[in-house]
């Protein structure tokens, strides 16, 4: 962890159950915080395409098709992507890459749990 | 009604006027019925039974989705708008002055196959239109729906309603209307177009049908009929309308193009000029070559072209003098609308970003600067 980061208390762990995300501010950012599978995640708020309310779609799976599904649509990665509100641009709530172009990639944060306080470390 | 998330995403305006040429106000066959003349209104009454999906009743919106839909855009954003206030509020938050409001279901209005009924509904979603949005000295503006199956009723509705404060414009119901909007059956609508000085406005949508415009029914997803339905129809309704010589024959006549974006323009203007060196016998009504017709003509950015480097779109606005024709459009609150600062991020001089977020559309529609 880098020590010039401060921890910014956002939730406790009782607000936010696995499968669910909200949106916090942070520094007077707004930013989604994702709970997967337990573990904890903070992307920006905004998408890249055209600043759309990215962390207030909802997170789901979605379809995948490759030479490892011998290139028939599967459905895969369940509660990993969020899709925007706006036009429906998906992002990977763990490392914020954007499926549809391989160049955009949201910042993300990282985020603590001591006792039952989550925290945005920024 | 949820949060529509456009709270907090108006952009600066700076003074700068801002006019969206096209939103969409949703009708309903239950909205509409009691302003529909009989026996139709029977038929309006009977569909508001029918469990209504997104753009789509039969009988109503006859649009066939032959693709399988997998969940799009999450989040609980609403894509209707139901009433003139919600509009209102709706535009506030986007940062618009001023919109031109379009049909939703009736988008699809060409593909209706009884003339008598098609009629019978543009002329009850008119009277809606003008009873319920336009009321107010509020920035909303309508397009009359321009029952194109009959010609002259088009004509009678559009000399009807000319002179009201806010309608301001014609819609031309575009994809899969035959024939062709350079037919000349409607050169009566044109007439009275001209006649009234409201433009028309042709406006696309997804449908796909055997032979319009072109054999789209075999694609497999909706990714491929959304790229080409929208600016197809609109190329293959442009080449109609010079093969006619409608802008040479009907020369006060203002005519637009929305809901294709604006990347196509360049490309069949090019092509229109190369075919008539050659062929000019073929279209002697014309007197000189088509770009000096397309460059009197008017387009709307959505959905607006998204190159990696902005400046790209800057230079497609010079190959056909865009900065004096093209038009911001939202398309809001449609899934692919348009925020308005994807076209503000263009980089533009001042003076071609204010004619293109309003002082072209005001000029198309003949609007007067809203009083601060």
């Amino acid at each position: 962890m880098n020590a010039s980061k401060r921890a910014y208390p956002v939730a406790k762990v009782g607000d936010l159950a696995q499968g669910q995300h909200m949106v916090v501010a942070v520094r007077g950012r707004e930013i989604g915080l994702f709970n997967v599978r337990g573990r904890y995640y903070a992307l920006p708020n905004a998408c890249f395409h055209q600043n759309g309310p990215l962390c207030k779609g909802a997170v789901s799976g979605t379809i995948i098709a490759s030479a490892e599904t011998g290139w028939k649509r599967t459905w895969g990665r369940e509660g990993e992507i969020v899709v925007c509100p706006w036009h429906s641009m998906e992002y990977d709530v763990m490392t914020g890459q954007c499926l549809a172009y391989p160049k955009r990639r949201l910042p993300t944060w990282e985020v603590r749990v001591e006792g039952d306080q989550i925290s945005v470390l920024m | 009604m949820k949060d529509n998330t456009l709270s907090g995403h108006a952009h600066k305006k700076d003074g700068m006027i801002v006019v969206d040429v096209d939103v969409h106000a949703h009708e309903t066959p239950a909205a509409l019925a009691p302003y529909c003349e009989m026996p139709w209104r029977k038929t309006l009454e009977h569909l508001a039974t029918v469990p209504a999906r997104y753009l789509d009743i039969p009988g109503f919106a006859p649009s066939i989705q032959t693709w399988p839909s997998f969940p799009q855009s999450g989040g609980d954003r609403r894509n209707t708008v139901t009433s003139a206030a919600q509009m209102r509020q709706d535009l506030d938050d986007l940062g618009v002055d001023i919109a031109v409001l379009f049909p939703d279901h009736l988008l699809s209005h060409a593909a209706i196959r009884q003339d008598d009924y098609a009629v019978a509904l543009a002329r009850a979603y008119n009277r809606w239109l003008v009873e319920e949005w336009l009321t107010e000295d509020n920035g909303l503006k309508g397009a009359l729906i321009a029952p194109h199956h009959r010609p002259e009723a088009a004509a009678e509705e559009i000399r009807r309603y000319a002179s009201h404060a806010h309608v301001s414009a014609v819609y031309l119901p575009t994809c899969t209307v035959d024939p062709l909007y350079g037919h000349r059956r409607y050169d009566p609508m044109y007439a009275a177009a001209q006649e009234t000085g409201l433009p028309v406005m042709l406006h696309s949508v997804t449908a796909v049908h055997p032979n319009f415009p072109f054999n789209l029914q075999g694609y497999e997803t909706v990714f491929a009929a959304h790229i080409l339905a929208h600016p197809l129809a609109l190329i293959a309704n442009l080449v109609s309308m010079m093969e006619t010589g409608v802008p040479e024959r009907f020369p006060e006549l203002k005519i637009a193009f929305t809901e294709g974006g604006v990347g196509w323009v360049p490309w069949i203007m090019l092509r229109m000029d190369k075919e008539y060196a050659e062929r000019r016998r073929d279209v002697a009504v014309l007197k000189d070559r088509p770009s000096s017709y397309v460059r009197k003509m008017y387009f709307a950015t959505q959905p607006i072209e998204e190159p990696e480097h902005l400046g790209d779109m800057a230079t497609l606005l010079t190959l056909f003098g865009g900065e004096d024709s093209v038009m911001f459009a939202s398309d809001w609150p449609h899934h692919d609308f348009d925020h308005p600062s994807k076209v503000l991020q263009i980089p533009l001089s001042d003076a071609a970003r204010r004619k293109i977020m309003g002082l072209n559309a005001m000029k198309l529609l003949r609007l007067k600067e809203p009083a601060q």
